[in-house]
């Protein structure tokens, strides 16, 4: 410890040490060439199913392939464990993956029913979210921004909000609605109860014209196949364009409450208000991801049309039922909290009939409550406004009644594409061997259970249960049987005052021009299948 | 024996289940906005080892159709990735993946030059990169099973079995459905052969491939020159000694001479 300085480094010592760690060195490395450490890769984990020795494959696998420019859903990577799920809702229920043949042709199939996304439990498939877009426009004071509702929004959205399954939460909404700066909340009922009128009527026109052999009322090129299909679901009506197209002419040529509403909000409302359509900003909330696609198809410009700038659309922006719960979430309004308000008058009034939309079976009671009146010239008798045998969350369900002065209505009702598959290939094959038509009128709803269970909705339970479904029925029916002022959509007085002042009649000219609509043959765009 | 996989490329329709299955068991990281996996922009980098790019094609009736190619190390059975690296950091494996070892790696980025295809990335931006490719799943390989992407593709687009037993069946099928594929494995004899074999009803081409490589083996290739080497050093070390030594006992003889006046020794 003298002094380190006089330590002695000698140039042998120096060289030793300089030797050792040269062979040191060599060594280690030479060493390492043997065991060449971990290489990179495989820190990870796949879902159980996919770590199975050999190459059987996996039964439950992969995912449903989605356009980056699907307008109704997006998906995004980071959040997708590969659980196979969305694959499980498209192809066992919706019978949509896997009943088109490989190679693709120039399209990724989908009917934008978002029932992946209602079955994704990481939420890595979503609703694409126009929450921004629809901000900006209601904090644009030069635009005149109206929403509308659809009949399911309000027997879900509460469920947002902690409250149970099927809270009926109507006033909530439309006191929400105003909160967030929308200039007039206007109820999708109404423009149901106005799908009622014009689908109802097309009906007894197409039942006329099959006892006659020609058309009757209504347009001389209008379809007179049997049975009628609605065409209130979007998803449906896509899934009949790629994968049945030879029935399209089957189906109602009426739009969706949805368009109907948006039609007549910048044709009808703007007159009545003195608003330059093209200031009026139509925003629906739907329970429906496929409603964001039925409102951007070319042909839903009827008010545009008719205002001379085509580009205008008859609905701008659609939001799920998610999306406006996030919206007010975002803005930190309570809804369970708020004063119910009700919606505003000329495109407000809604009746029972027009609320049991959202349910499977709904759209078809609803018909048979107005069809019977337009028939028979009577309200229906009160075993008819309860018509059981199509209500409840079978896939497939039928009545016949007797309608007098013309026999017997035989209708049935599927709901998920895959029970709509049963009826369409029965009814495929009759044509072909030249029976006449098992029934007069078929409703179709892409979800399982109807707009209740719609892509959009609140995801209460992942998956889906029908436990959820049952309680959102119940509240809808609840809804037509005690709350409704009226059961009958030919006594919706707002409905009424529009064929007056506006439309003329049902399925007359004015009537065809907005209310009514084309399809398209999307066959060419697959190699349809009949089985996965 | 040495695995191998054969794509079918008309089975697939875009999902991208199989991008997802490789980001999950490598531990990789997303980018889409800059790195994209899937679609017209997608490409192989540091974070992405397999892609599915889209492209937009005509289909045998003359309609415009959509193509997916699901990209990644092809896995050659004579890889000249490891033919070049200097440290033994790239490896061929008996069971046919083409593995990495960063361990071993000095960064020197031979591999990225001598890869026929473009497939090893280095990643720029990090303090101490490495070199990033797909590794084939190799702990799943080695443990019998398929590598991720493979198990996880619902339409079973990817065959994952011996190579050899590969390139019979990808003939078979070819054979089966002359209308649809057009006659060639592409991977079966591109640069020497790859463990990855693939099927395509387009001109491959146009679904991104490059088909202008070599049909044999580069490192057979460039070992007509180096296999001459060690002869090379060797003869040359003998000549050069040779001509030393003469000129050296040359030298000293000139020198005996010089010194026969009895000058000091050495």
């Amino acid at each position: 410890m003298d002094n380190k300085n006089d330590l002695p480094i000698s140039r042998r010592f120096f060289l030793k040490g300089l030797g050792a760690a040269g062979v040191t060195g060599a060594l280690a490395t030479l060493s390492g060439c043997k065991d060449a450490g971990k290489p990179s890769g495989g820190e990870g984990w796949t879902p159980q199913q996919y770590n199975a020795p050999g190459s059987w494959p996996v039964q439950v696998r992969g995912r449903v392939p989605i356009d980056p420019r699907n307008p109704s859903i997006v998906r995004d990577d980071r959040k997708c464990i590969l659980c196979g799920q969305c694959t499980e809702a498209c192809e066992r229920v919706q019978s949509v993956e896997g009943f088109y043949g490989l190679p693709i042709k120039n399209d990724i199939t989908c009917v934008n029913c978002g029932q992946c996304a209602l079955w994704c439990p990481t939420g890595a498939i979503s609703e694409r979210d126009d929450i921004s877009k629809v901000l900006q426009v209601i904090g644009d004071t030069n635009l005149h921004v109206i929403v509308q509702t659809a009949p399911a929004t309000r027997i879900a959205i509460g469920e947002e909000f902690g409250m149970p399954a099927g809270s009926i939460v109507e006033g909530k909404m439309v006191a929400a609605l105003k909160q967030l700066g929308f200039d007039r909340v206007f109820d999708t009922n109404f423009s149901a109860d106005l799908t009622i009128m014009e689908e109802g009527t097309e009906l007894v026109n197409r039942i006329k014209a099959a006892g006659t052999g020609h058309a009757q009322g209504g347009h001389g090129h209008a379809p007179t196949a049997l049975p009628q299909f609605t065409s209130c679901s979007p998803g449906w009506v896509k899934f009949c364009e790629y994968f049945y197209p030879d029935l399209l002419d089957h189906m109602s040529t009426c739009k969706s409450p949805q368009q109907m509403l948006g039609s007549v909000a910048k044709t009808y409302y703007a007159k009545k208000k003195n608003i330059d359509p093209r200031q009026i900003v139509s925003v629906a909330i739907m329970p429906c991801t496929a409603k964001k696609f039925e409102a951007a198809r070319t042909e839903m410009n009827s008010a545009g049309v008719m205002a001379g700038t085509p580009e205008l659309r008859d609905v701008d922006f659609v939001l799920t039922t998610r999306e406006l719960a996030r919206m007010i979430k975002g803005k930190g309004i309570d809804l369970a909290k708020l004063d119910p308000q009700p919606y505003d008058s000329l495109m407000g009034e809604g009746t029972g009939a027009a609320v049991i939309f959202a349910a499977t079976g709904g759209v078809m009671e609803a018909a048979i409550r107005s069809g019977y009146y337009l028939l028979t010239g009577q309200n229906p008798p009160e075993a008819l406004l309860n018509l059981n045998a199509v209500r409840g969350l079978q896939g497939v369900k039928e009545a016949a009644l007797n309608v007098p002065g013309v026999g017997e209505l035989r209708v049935a009702v599927a709901s998920g594409l895959g029970n709509a598959r049963q009826l369409l290939d029965q009814i495929r094959a009759d044509k072909q061997a030249g029976r006449p038509p098992r029934y007069h009128f078929i409703e179709f709803m892409a979800c399982p259970g109807g707009c209740i269970s719609g892509g959009g909705q609140p995801k209460t339970s992942v998956p889906p249960s029908d436990w959820v479904r049952k309680e959102r029925l119940q509240s809808i029916y609840t809804i037509d049987a005690k709350l409704a002022k009226k059961r009958l959509s030919h006594e919706n007085k707002e409905v009424m005052d529009l064929y007056a002042d506006f439309l003329g009649k049902p399925n007359g000219d004015m009537a065809h021009k907005l209310l009514h609509t084309t399809y398209t043959d999307r066959s060419a765009h697959l190699t349809a299948k009949t089985k996965a | 024996m040495s695995k191998g996989v054969l794509v079918d490329m008309t089975k697939c329709f875009g999902c991208g289940a199989c991008t997802v299955a490789c980001k999950l068991w490598n531990e990789k990281k997303y980018d889409e906005v800059n790195k994209p996996t899937l679609g017209e922009q997608a490409q192989l980098v540091d974070i992405n080892w397999t892609v599915v790019s889209k492209h937009d094609v005509t289909d045998k009736s003359g309609h415009p159709a959509w193509r997916f190619a699901k990209k990644q190390c092809l896995h050659c059975v004579d890889p000249a990735c490891a033919s070049s690296c200097l440290v033994g950091a790239l490896r061929k494996t008996e069971q046919g993946p083409v593995i990495y070892h960063p361990d071993l790696c000095v960064g020197c980025r031979y591999c990225m030059v001598a890869c026929p295809f473009n497939i090893p990335k280095y990643e720029w931006d990090k303090s101490f990169p490495k070199v990033s490719k797909c590794q084939m799943c190799f702990t799943r390989v080695a443990a019998g099973e398929q590598p991720a992407c493979i198990a996880v593709c619902p339409n079973q687009v990817m065959t994952f079995g011996d190579r050899d037993a590969l390139v019979q069946e990808a003939h078979k099928r070819i054979a089966d459905n002359k209308e649809l594929y057009v006659n060639h494995v592409f991977g079966e004899t591109e640069v020497g052969g790859t463990a990855w074999l693939y099927l395509s009803d387009q001109p491959f081409a146009k679904l991104g491939f490059k088909t202008a490589v070599p049909q044999e083996s580069l490192p057979a290739y460039t070992w007509q020159i180096l296999s001459k080497l060690p002869a090379i050093l060797l003869g040359w070390t003998a000549i050069l000694s040779g001509i030393y030594f003469i000129n050296k006992r040359r030298n000293s003889i000139a020198e005996g001479k010089q010194d026969s006046t009895g000058g000091p020794q050495a």
